[in-house]
């Protein structure tokens, strides 16, 4: 699994790779890592183009991204869901409250 | 889509219909603590995403994963709940974006206030300087508004119009002067001289339908260029009356010099010593008469050149009488 945040303009831009899954086995290391990548960064665009699918543990770790940039006075948006991943967050109505985009330049542009 | 009816879409694969009422009277208790806890959106969205977090945090790992066949009864009741939750948080979320753009129309608003304010306060502060400078200036100003109707007038405006209200210093510069132009207007003053005014009428820049009117009391300036006027003539009299002294003494001093002549010969006819007698005497006479004329010259004095004048003027007729 590997976490990388890249600064573009005033938003930073946090990609997932090298898992297909975020779920109990990796959540608490994803979100950890995630979180002191992102520090105190308030507008935040979380590319999940190579995440397959999310438990309930990978869902709280995007609710923990979401709540933090709200914290910080700002935005998370996130992108590059794949079909597993957006049927969770539709289960659970989180597409209601999360900021989805298709891909990263238009989530940036948003 | 209602959120009763999404909610049973959305967990409809559980089958069960209807949320267990249990749950749900419990999860409505929870809002209104959560609500009666906090009376900013924000502040509640952000309460009710811990309450989600929490229940999300004791949903089984597989109750999202559609591979396992669906979650378990327990699993499917928790997950209505984590749904009601999350309809909350959107409503709430739909709710803050509301009130932030307020919150941010609002600090708009304040701030365009603050900013007519100032520009208020600072066109005040513009109003008393020019107040000050108006009230300083010695020509009188006036301000007329449409139809001539008066607006505002300097305290040297109504000095010098000597009007006693404002109304009756519009009246008169109106009925005295047309607009876009300027004329004199006399006036008496209560010492019962008189006293002549400038008055220009001219468009206020950027208000044509108001005017500005500019009130001078040019009294002295005309009385300054009669006197001017009134010098240059004695002047030219006085540059006139040294051309003529000069060329009449050159004749004279001959026309003498032969009359002296003429007596020295002592003539038989005594008719020619009687006549040369009078030529010298005469010669004499204007002789006295041009050093004078040259004494006023010098002096440049009005009343000496009236004086000179009208003794010229009298002299033959005294002669012939005589």
């Amino acid at each position: 699994m590997k976490l990388q945040a890249v600064r573009e303009g005033r938003v930073v831009r946090l990609t997932v790779s090298g898992c297909d899954a975020i779920d109990n086995a990796n959540a608490a290391k994803v979100k950890a890592e995630a979180l002191r990548l992102l520090g105190d960064a308030p507008d935040v665009v979380v590319d999940l183009s190579g995440v397959e699918f999310l438990d309930s543990a990978g869902v709280g770790v995007l609710v923990g991204l979401f709540k933090n940039s709200r914290l910080h006075g700002g935005r998370a948006r996130f992108c590059g869901l794949s079909p597993g991943v957006r049927s969770v967050l539709e289960l659970i109505q989180l597409d209601r409250i999360f900021e989805i985009y298709d891909d990263v330049q238009t989530a940036i542009r948003s | 889509m209602s959120d009763n009816e999404r909610n049973r879409t959305a967990v409809g694969g559980t089958g069960e219909a209807l949320p267990d009422l249990v749950e749900l009277c419990r999860i409505h208790e929870i809002g209104l603590d959560l609500i009666g806890r906090s009376h900013d959106v924000d502040e509640l969205l952000d309460q009710v995403l811990d309450e989600y977090e929490a229940r999300l945090a004791a949903l089984p790992s597989d109750a999202l994963d559609a591979r396992s066949g669906g979650p378990r009864p327990e699993s499917a009741r928790k997950l209505r709940g984590l749904v009601m939750f999350a309809s909350q948080a959107a409503a709430l979320k739909e709710k803050a974006v509301v009130a932030s753009e307020l919150k941010r129309r609002a600090a708009a608003l304040e701030e365009a206030n603050a900013r007519l304010v100032a520009a208020l306060e600072e066109a005040g502060r513009s109003r008393a300087r020019l107040d000050g400078v108006l009230a300083a200036l010695s020509s009188g100003i006036m301000i007329l508004g449409a139809d001539g109707a008066f607006l505002t007038a300097n305290a040297a405006a109504r000095d010098l119009a000597g009007a006693k209200d404002d109304t009756a210093l519009a009246r008169l510069i109106a009925h005295g002067v047309p607009r876009e132009s300027e004329a004199e207007i006399d006036l008496p003053t209560s010492g019962g001289t008189r006293r002549t005014l400038l008055v220009a009428r001219r468009a206020m820049p950027g208000d044509p339908e108001s005017e500005v009117v500019l009130v001078t009391d040019v009294t002295q300036r005309n009385r300054a260029v009669e006197e001017r006027v009134r010098l240059e003539k004695l002047a030219e009299v006085l540059r006139t009356l040294s051309v003529l002294s000069h060329k009449i003494n050159n004749p004279l001093t001959a026309l003498l010099g032969r009359a002296q002549i003429l007596q020295a010969r002592k003539s038989d006819d005594p008719n020619i010593a009687k006549a040369a007698a009078v030529i010298e005497d005469a010669s004499i006479r204007i002789a006295d008469l041009i050093r004078e004329l040259a004494q006023v010259v010098r002096d440049g004095r009005q009343d000496a050149v009236d004086e000179l004048l009208d003794m010229s003027v009298a002299t033959p007729a005294m002669e012939k009488r005589q």
